[in-house]
C-alpha cells in the first residue's frame, strides 16, 4: 500500500485531534451510528418495517446522538457484503444485519472489524461481537390457533407458507395445536409458494385454500397484505405475523402475531457503549417483550378470549411450552413422549408436522 | 368450488400477464429482434399502472399509461440495437435492469398498498354450463387478450402486414432490396412489444394481484420469454403454453391445499424443463432449425 500525501495528512491530522482531544469511549451525551441492512423496502408493513421501528425506538435513549443509516431493498450476495463494509467505513459501530443470507458476509465483517456490534436475523452463527437474533413466533400462532378454532365453522384452518423451513413449520404446528386445544377436530391445510416475495402466487395460494372450505388463513411470513385482502374480500379471517395489517382488512382480521424489536435493540445498544457486548444466540419470545400478539377480531367469543389470555399469561412465566407432549406427528406416530417437553434445539431444527395438518412436508 | 373449480376459474386470469407479454415479444421476435428486458418493461408497467389507478381511480387510464411507458421504455432499447446496432442481448438485459429500478425508484411511495381490482363478468349461458361454467367469468382483460391473441395470429399470419414483419425477421437485406423499411418495421414491432410488456404488468398490478409491492413480476417476464420458445414462434402454441404454464402453477397450489402430497418444487420447475426440451427438440437437427425458428433473430442489421 502506498501512502499518498494527502492519506498521510488525514491520518496525521486524526491522530492529532484524538490526542489533544482524548474522547473516552462512547462517553456521557453518548453517540451512537447504527446501519440497518435489511432485504425488502422498509414499508408500512411487514419485516423490514418492524426492525426499522425498532432501530427508532433507539431515539429515546440516545435522541440526537443516535445516527441511523438504513439500507433496504438489498439483495443478499457479494454486494450486501460490500455495502456493510462500506457502513462500518462510514463509521457506523451497531450493524442490523436483517436478512438469513447477510450471515456469511457479516461473520468476516466482524472478524475484521472487532469493535464494531453486529446482530444478525434469524442465522445460528455466533461470534465474540456477532449476535444471531430471532422471535419465537409459535408462542403467538399458538393463540392465534385458538381464536380460529373458535371462529371456525368448517373447521377447516389454512396457511399459506413462504418456505418448508423449521422457523415456519413450528408457527403452522403451534398454530394448529391451538386450534385443536379449543376444537380437537380442526383440520389446517398448507401451501407452500416457494418463495418469499411473490404477491401473486401468495394470492392464488390463498384463493387455493379457499377453495378447500377454509375459513381462516394463517399468512406465514408473506410481506406485504396480498393474503389478508384475499381473505377480507371472500369473508374469511386472516392473521399475520410481524406488524398489523388491520387497515387491509377492517372486518375480518383475526389478529396479529406481532414483533417488537426495541427491548432487544435497546440492550444491545447499551451493552455495545458500555464494551460489554457479548455475541450471543438471542431467540426472543413473549417474556422478552418481543412478541406480542394483538389487534383481536371482536368477534371472538368472551370465553375464549378468556382462555387466551389465561394460556398467555402461562406463556410468559414459563410454565407452558405449546411443545409439550404427548404430541402425534402427522402419520400418527408418536413425536414427543407425554411429559416432555421439547428443548429449544429440538423446536429450532422441527421438520415434522403435528396431527392435524393434513398436507404432507414437501420432501 | 372446489380444487377443479379452481383452477379452471383461475388459469386464464394466471395465464394473462405472460401471455400478454409473451404475444409482444412474438411479434418483436418476428421481426428479428429479441428483447430480453421483458421483466423490467412489465415492471415498469405495472408501477405505473398501480400508480395511475391508485390516484385517479381509473384502470382503462392505468393501462394507457403503462403501455405508453412500457413503449417509451422499450425506444431506449430500440435506439441503442437499431440506431447503433449493438448486441440485442446484452441490451436487453440492461434495459431490464434498468427497468427494475425504475419501478422501484417510481414506486417507492407506494410500497405495500392495496386498490380494488376489476369485476369479474360471466358470459351468458356460456357460465351456467355444468363442470366447466367457472370458466367463463373472467374480468373483462382476459376477454380483451383473447380477442387480441386472435388479432394478432390474423395479423401475422394473413396479413401484408404480417408478411413484411415476418421478411424482416426471416432475412432483412432481401426485404430491404424489396424496398421496406427495416430498422422502422423493427422500431414499431419493438415499440409495439414494449406496450405490451407494459400492459402486462398493470394487469399483474391492479387486476390480478391489485397490490404494489417492489418485485412483484417476480419472475413472469422470464417465463413470458420462455413461453414464446415453447411455442416455436406461433401464436397459438404460444396461448397454448401460457395456459399449460397457468394451469400447472395453479395445479400445484390446489394439489397442496387438498393435503395432496406432490413435491411442489419438480412441479413449479416443470415449464422451464419443457422450455429446454422444445430448444433441445428444435436445434436436433438443421432442417428443423430452418423451420422452427426467426433466421435472423438477435443479428444486428447493418447496410
Amino acid at each position: 500500500m502506498t501512502t499518498t500525501r494527502r492519506s498521510f495528512l488525514k491520518t496525521s491530522l486524526a491522530a492529532s485531534t484524538a490526542l489533544a482531544l482524548p474522547i473516552p469511549a462512547f462517553a456521557a451525551g453518548e453517540t451512537l451510528n447504527v446501519a440497518l441492512i435489511v432485504p425488502s423496502p422498509a414499508a408500512d408493513v411487514g419485516w423490514s418495517h418492524t426492525l426499522m421501528a425498532g432501530v427508532e425506538a433507539l431515539k429515546a435513549d440516545y435522541g440526537d446522538g443516535l445516527k441511523i443509516t438504513l439500507l433496504e431493498n438489498i439483495p443478499e450476495g457479494p454486494d450486501a457484503d460490500r455495502i456493510m463494509n462500506k457502513t462500518v467505513a462510514d463509521g457506523n459501530t451497531l450493524v442490523i444485519l436483517g436478512s438469513f443470507g447477510y450471515m456469511n458476509g457479516g461473520l468476516k465483517l466482524a472478524k475484521a472489524h472487532p469493535e464494531v456490534a453486529i446482530l444478525h436475523a434469524s442465522g445460528y452463527q455466533v461470534a465474540p461481537n456477532f449476535s444471531p437474533f430471532g422471535a419465537r413466533y409459535y408462542q403467538g400462532t399458538y393463540l392465534m390457533g385458538m381464536a380460529a378454532a373458535s371462529l371456525s365453522k368448517s373447521k377447516k384452518l389454512g396457511c399459506v407458507g413462504a418456505f418448508a423451513i423449521p422457523e415456519l413449520i413450528t408457527s403452522i404446528n403451534a398454530f394448529t395445536l391451538g386450534a385443536q386445544s379449543v376444537d380437537p377436530s380442526i383440520e389446517v391445510s398448507v401451501v407452500w409458494v416457494n418463495s418469499w416475495f411473490d404477491p401473486a402466487s401468495e394470492q392464488e395460494a390463498a384463493k387455493a385454500l379457499l377453495a378447500q372450505g377454509v375459513d381462516v388463513i394463517f399468512s406465514n411470513a408473506q410481506d406485504t397484505p396480498s393474503v389478508i385482502a384475499v381473505a377480507e374480500e371472500a369473508g374469511v379471517y386472516a392473521f399475520n405475523l410481524n406488524s398489523s395489517m388491520k387497515a387491509y382488512a377492517p372486518t375480518k382480521y383475526l389478529g396479529v402475531v406481532g414483533t417488537d424489536w426495541s427491548p432487544f435493540f435497546k440492550a444491545s445498544a447499551a451493552a455495545h457503549l458500555a464494551g460489554t457486548f457479548t455475541g450471543t444466540s438471542a431467540w426472543l419470545g413473549m417474556a422478552d417483550n418481543v412478541v406480542f400478539v394483538a389487534d383481536w377480531n371482536p368477534d371472538i367469543p368472551a370465553e375464549i378470549v378468556e382462555k387466551i389470555t389465561a394460556v398467555q399469561a402461562t406463556i410468559l412465566d414459563g410454565s407452558f411450552s405449546p411443545f409439550t407432549g404427548p404430541l402425534t406427528n402427522q402419520d400418527g406416530g408418536e413425536a414427543v413422549a407425554a411429559g416432555v417437553t421439547l428443548g429449544d434445539d429440538m423446536i429450532l431444527s422441527m421438520d415434522w408436522h403435528v396431527k392435524g395438518v393434513i398436507t404432507p412436508l414437501p420432501k | 368450488m372446489n380444487g377443479f373449480d379452481f383452477i379452471l376459474a383461475g388459469t386464464l386470469a394466471a395465464a394473462t400477464p405472460m401471455l400478454l407479454a409473451a404475444l409482444g415479444e412474438l411479434v418483436v421476435e418476428r421481426s428479428g429482434v429479441l428483447n430480453l428486458g421483458l421483466e423490467g418493461l412489465m415492471a415498469v408497467g405495472a408501477a405505473l399502472a398501480f400508480i395511475t389507478v391508485y390516484s385517479y381511480d381509473s384502470h382503462a387510464m392505468g393501462f394507457a399509461v403503462a403501455a405508453f411507458g412500457g413503449a417509451a421504455l422499450s425506444m431506449v432499447f430500440a435506439a441503442v440495437v437499431l440506431g447503433f446496432a449493438a448486441n440485442q442481448v446484452a441490451a436487453g438485459l440492461a434495459i431490464g435492469v434498468l427497468g427494475l429500478g425504475l419501478s422501484s425508484l417510481i414506486g417507492k411511495k407506494f410500497e405495500s398498498l392495496t386498490i380494488t381490482g376489476l369485476p369479474k363478468l360471466s358470459l351468458p349461458l356460456l357460465s351456467d354450463l355444468p363442470f366447466v361454467g367457472p370458466l367463463f367469468t373472467q374480468d373483462i382483460v382476459v376477454w380483451l387478450t383473447a380477442l387480441l391473441a386472435v388479432a394478432i395470429w390474423g395479423v401475422l399470419n394473413h396479413s401484408k402486414l404480417g408478411l413484411i414483419i415476418r421478411a424482416v425477421g426471416e432475412n432483412p437485406h432481401a426485404a430491404r432490396a424489396i424496398g421496406f423499411p427495416v430498422l422502422r418495421v423493427r422500431c414499431a414491432a419493438i415499440g409495439f412489444g414494449g406496450a405490451m410488456a407494459g400492459v402486462a404488468g398493470a394487469y399483474a398490478a391492479t387486476v390480478y394481484t391489485p397490490l404494489w409491492a417492489d418485485g412483484m413480476i417476480a419472475g413472469r417476464g422470464w417465463i413470458a420469454l420462455a413461453l414464446v420458445v415453447f411455442g416455436t414462434w406461433q401464436t397459438g402454441r404460444v396461448v397454448f403454453g401460457a395456459l399449460l404454464f397457468g394451469a400447472l402453477s395453479l395445479g400445484e397450489l390446489a394439489a397442496q391445499a387438498a393435503g395432496i402430497g406432490l413435491p411442489s418444487q419438480v412441479l413449479a420447475s416443470i415449464p422451464y424443463a419443457v422450455t429446454i426440451l422444445m430448444l433441445a427438440v428444435i436445434s436436433s437437427n438443421r432442417r428443423r432449425m430452418r423451420l422452427n425458428t426467426i433466421a435472423s433473430l438477435g443479428q444486428p442489421f447493418e447496410r
